[in-house]
């Protein structure tokens, strides 16, 4: 038998209007890297693991269907349509729904210092939950806790890149809260370790929160946690 | 004489065997022999498909032995028949047979004498049983249920009617399940006697792409669900280059309130094998599985018992029926995941791996262990055997002009008759519930229709005129499933049944996406919210918005499904969540956060029956001597409200 070498015939494909000619044996995401456009993944990681569980790089065929880049093959005459409105507004409501199930602890979390893959698609597409905390480190700025200044940073919606703890400020929250009890439970803890009076925290929170419906919802929160960690105060 | 079967040689001069078997050997057995012209030979043949049909003594009793008679008490049954006919020595065959799916008359035995008509009793008490056959042995059939047929020599024949008259069975097409509730499902010699196993023999007749084209000409299309065309998923299969493929039998079923696989495989397994031995041949592979649940322990039995047997007789294994086709199944159980009748996670499960993957490439072109497989259910492949046995026209006799053919459905919930019916597709939803399954209890009124499982949606009751077929479902915003369709009453709160679905999905998800994982929990809770009172109007926004993202972007037909029940609920039956959310008031009265029980003091009698019976001690006892319940420590339990002898407590 003679020996084969592969397959050379090309097939064509368009990815968002634009005709790419690409071996048949190649995914979506592939031609499309091939070209340049930018899909967010999570989960695939090459030709280890390209099990299309994260849903985040789905992309729109022409007949309507939502499949994902990193799994579907390509075939002949494929339009791609990778930057859509339904496809965004898909890809943000699967952001939101891994957010509702991520253990955010961004001071204690190993991925901070730039590798924060989530942090970068939530700010992409304005998806709001996951806060300051995680871009600090991006920016090489030094905690503000650590030296027991009161700092909102835990608290605050990211997405401003840390700008006022760059300029030397500690985070005043103009962002608004992050209100989730996980995160705040956290950001509680936080001030718990680095001995930061809770009534300095408040106070600092009244700048800018105390009109919003949230307010409430936290300080009624911090008064609960405040119960929990009684006896860890100081500790 | 009595060891001698249908399967045997009738005298020396047949030469078959399992090594050298004969091409006619199926059409040879009943037909009596075509080598040899003697008609001694051709008598004994004749005289065993007597036996068959009217047993060794001319007097046979059926007992139905599936899951579901055996629940209703078939075992006690089939016991006192059998002391029953030791004790006064009558002659006769105690035989098992398979399910008739028609559920409200389990338990039931059927007796039948030659000279006699075949008579069907039903609900059967086993202290019933010595004046059943008193009865019966006396010519008189007044106290049967149904008859299968009139023959005049017995008395009160006229005054009970034939099965054909009641229209739970006479508006019915038994097509598929012509078998069902007749044949011994532990026999290959009765399956053979009633026509079985001459699909196969035609089959191995022509060229496998000859098969393919009579199922394309029938039009048949997939049983279990998507409705996705035979022949073309055969064709792909067949088209692929490839030394090992594989047929899959999808006995993985799942939905709550569908059992029509389970009472074919345990009614008439041998159809499903012989279908699954005709689409391995359609295709070219030599090794098929049947993928059956582990909760369905008889199913599985009667599965492995069929191969066993059919491989006994030579109709699977090497060489079958002399045509060079080898052939071997492998039953195979799973464990028990609603996620397992998805294609790609079957197919990971015998790998003995988890959770489905990502189509295309689909199964037919790369499917178990990188080869080419096809996939059918059981429906599906016990239609192929008879489209070969009886020629495609008969299947597209019945249907519709884009669906063909007929289909089992397994009405459940409000009704007065829970069966399992085959009618043809295109018969109206109105024709099957009110009609066949006699409609909801007297004083009640349908409310909607949930059809095809927690995949399904429901369907308003004002809508009940269309015809089932796969289009007309989809627009309409369910699907046609594997043919579960639960009625409901208006004593059931629509919130409460999509509530109950999704939690279904809920746990059921394995996990891997997403949007199945994390989505469907988030709509759970919004149910669960709106369920208890604490919802709100943006609430529905998100469930719809949701609810269609997880549709779109789940990875398998799992999620791609699972939020059904909640938009097709949405879509019409809005005003009940609507009053859920602004007046806090579950109009059907279900949902426990949204009740209270009260007890009318004009009616209380005090008894004191829901005192004592009340376990929150919510109800104390007034000056009056009446009973009262305290809101606040009534836990919505609903004892009192079910013991009350006069009726004085009701919802509020």
């Amino acid at each position: 038998m003679p020996y084969i070498r592969g397959d050379y015939s090309l097939v064509k494909v368009y990815i968002d209007g634009i005709e790419v000619e690409v071996p048949p044996s190649y995914t979506i995401l592939q031609a499309v890297n091939k070209i340049g456009v930018k899909i967010p993944t999570l989960c695939y990681f090459g030709e280890i693991y390209r099990e299309a569980s994260c849903r985040l790089c789905l992309v729109e065929l022409e007949n309507g269907k939502l499949v994902p880049a990193c799994a579907y093959p390509i075939q002949d005459n494929l339009k791609v349509y990778t930057n859509t409105p339904r496809v965004r507004m898909t890809r943000r409501v699967v952001l939101e729904l891994i957010l509702a199930i991520h253990r955010i602890r961004c001071q204690s979390c190993p991925r901070k210092g730039g590798f924060c893959e989530l942090l970068k698609l939530c700010n992409e597409y304005g998806v709001e939950g996951i806060p300051v905390c995680a871009e600090c480190p991006l920016m090489g700025n030094d905690c503000f806790l650590t030296k027991g200044i009161p700092c909102l940073g835990p608290l605050t919606v990211a997405g401003c890149n840390a700008q006022c703890i760059i300029e030397g400020n500690a985070c005043m929250g103009c962002r608004g809260p992050v209100t989730r009890r996980d995160v705040v439970e956290e950001a509680f803890k936080l001030y718990l370790k680095y001995n930061i009076p809770m009534s300095e925290v408040l106070s600092r929170m009244k700048m800018f929160w105390s009109s919003s419906p949230f307010y409430d919802h936290l300080t009624s929160l911090f008064s609960q946690f405040s119960l929990k960690y009684q006896g860890e105060r100081h500790g | 004489m009595s060891s001698w079967t249908l399967l045997d040689r009738c005298c020396n001069t047949c030469w078959h065997s399992i090594d050298y078997p004969c091409r006619n050997y199926i059409r040879c057995r009943i037909e009596g022999p075509l080598c040899h012209d003697v008609s001694e030979c051709r008598d004994k043949r004749l005289r065993r498909l007597k036996e068959i049909k009217y047993g060794k003594y001319g007097f046979k009793i059926k007992v139905p032995m599936a899951s579901c008679t055996i629940a209703a008490g078939s075992k006690e049954v089939y016991k006192a028949v059998i002391d029953e006919v030791k004790s006064r020595g009558i002659r006769a065959d105690i035989s098992i047979t398979g399910c008739m799916g028609l559920c409200f008359i389990d338990p039931w035995i059927e007796l039948i004498k030659e000279g006699m008509p075949p008579a069907i009793y039903a609900n059967v008490k086993p202290e019933d049983i010595p004046k059943i056959i008193n009865e019966y042995l006396n010519g008189s059939v007044s106290s049967a249920f149904a008859l299968r047929h009139r023959t005049g020599k017995a008395k009160d024949e006229d005054k009970v009617p034939l099965l054909e008259e009641i229209p739970a069975w006479g508006k019915q097409v038994r097509w598929v399940s012509r078998n069902c509730g007749i044949v011994n499902p532990e026999s290959l010699e009765e399956y053979i006697a009633y026509g079985g196993y001459r699909g196969l023999e035609r089959a191995l007749k022509m060229k496998p792409e000859e098969v393919i084209e009579e199922v394309k000409k029938a039009g048949l299309r997939g049983r279990g669900g998507a409705g996705f065309p035979t022949w073309l998923k055969w064709k792909i299969c067949r088209d692929q280059v490839s030394d090992v493929k594989y047929v899959i039998a999808n006995a993985d079923e799942g939905d709550p309130g569908a059992f029509m696989n389970r009472l074919l495989a345990e009614s008439d397994p041998f159809r499903i094998i012989e279908g699954l031995t005709i689409a391995a041949y359609a295709i070219g592979a030599k090794q098929g599985f049947i993928f059956v649940r582990v909760e369905k322990p008889l199913m599985a039995e009667r599965l492995s018992k069929a191969v066993e047997e059919a491989r006994k007789y030579g109709l699977l294994g090497d060489n079958i029926l002399g045509k060079g086709f080898s052939f071997n199944i492998e039953v195979i159980l799973s464990a028990g995941a609603f996620v397992c009748g998805e294609e790609t996670a079957m197919i990971a499960a015998i790998e003995g791996r988890t959770s489905p993957r990502q189509r295309p490439p689909y199964p037919a072109t790369k499917g178990l262990w990188g080869k080419p497989t096809i996939i059918n259910n059981v429906e599906t492949l016990a239609h192929v055997s008879l489209i070969l046995a009886e020629g495609w026209k008969e299947f597209a006799k019945y249907g519709t002009e884009k669906s063909k053919g007929t289909k089992m459905f397994c009405v459940t919930g409000a009704v007065k008759y829970t069966g399992a019916y085959e009618v043809p597709i295109g018969t109206t939803i109105k024709t099957l519930v009110e009609e066949i399954a006699g409609g909801v209890k007297e004083g009640r009124k349908i409310k909607a229709v949930q059809i095809g499982g927690p995949s399904g949606g429901c369907i308003p009751a004002d809508l009940l005129d269309i015809p089932i077929d796969y289009h007309t479902l989809q627009s309409a915003g369910a699907i046609m499933g594997s043919g579960g369709i639960v009625v409901i009453d208006d004593t059931s709160c629509m919130v409460d049944v999509a509530r109950y679905f999704t939690a279904f999905t809920v746990v059921e998800s394995c996990g891997k996406c997403i949007p199945c994982r994390v989505g469907m929990k988030i709509l759970y809770d919004i149910m669960t919210r709106i369920t208890e009172g604490k919802g709100t109007e943006e609430d529905l926004e998100i469930l719809e918005k949701l609810g269609n993202i997880v549709k779109n972007a789940s990875l398998c037909a799992l999620g791609g499904t699972a939020p059904n029940p909640i938009l097709s609920t949405l879509r019409y039956f809005k005003d009940e969540y609507l009053a859920h959310i602004r007046d806090k008031k579950c109009p059907a009265k279900v949902c426990r956060k949204l009740i209270e029980y009260v007890i009318d003091e004009s009616k209380c009698i005090g008894c004191g029956t829901c005192y004592r019976i009340c376990s929150a001690s919510a109800i104390t006892k007034t000056p009056q001597g009446k009973y009262r319940i305290d809101p606040k420590k009534c836990i919505r339990c609903g004892q009192c409200y079910s013991t009350c002898p006069v009726n004085a407590i009701y919802k509020r």
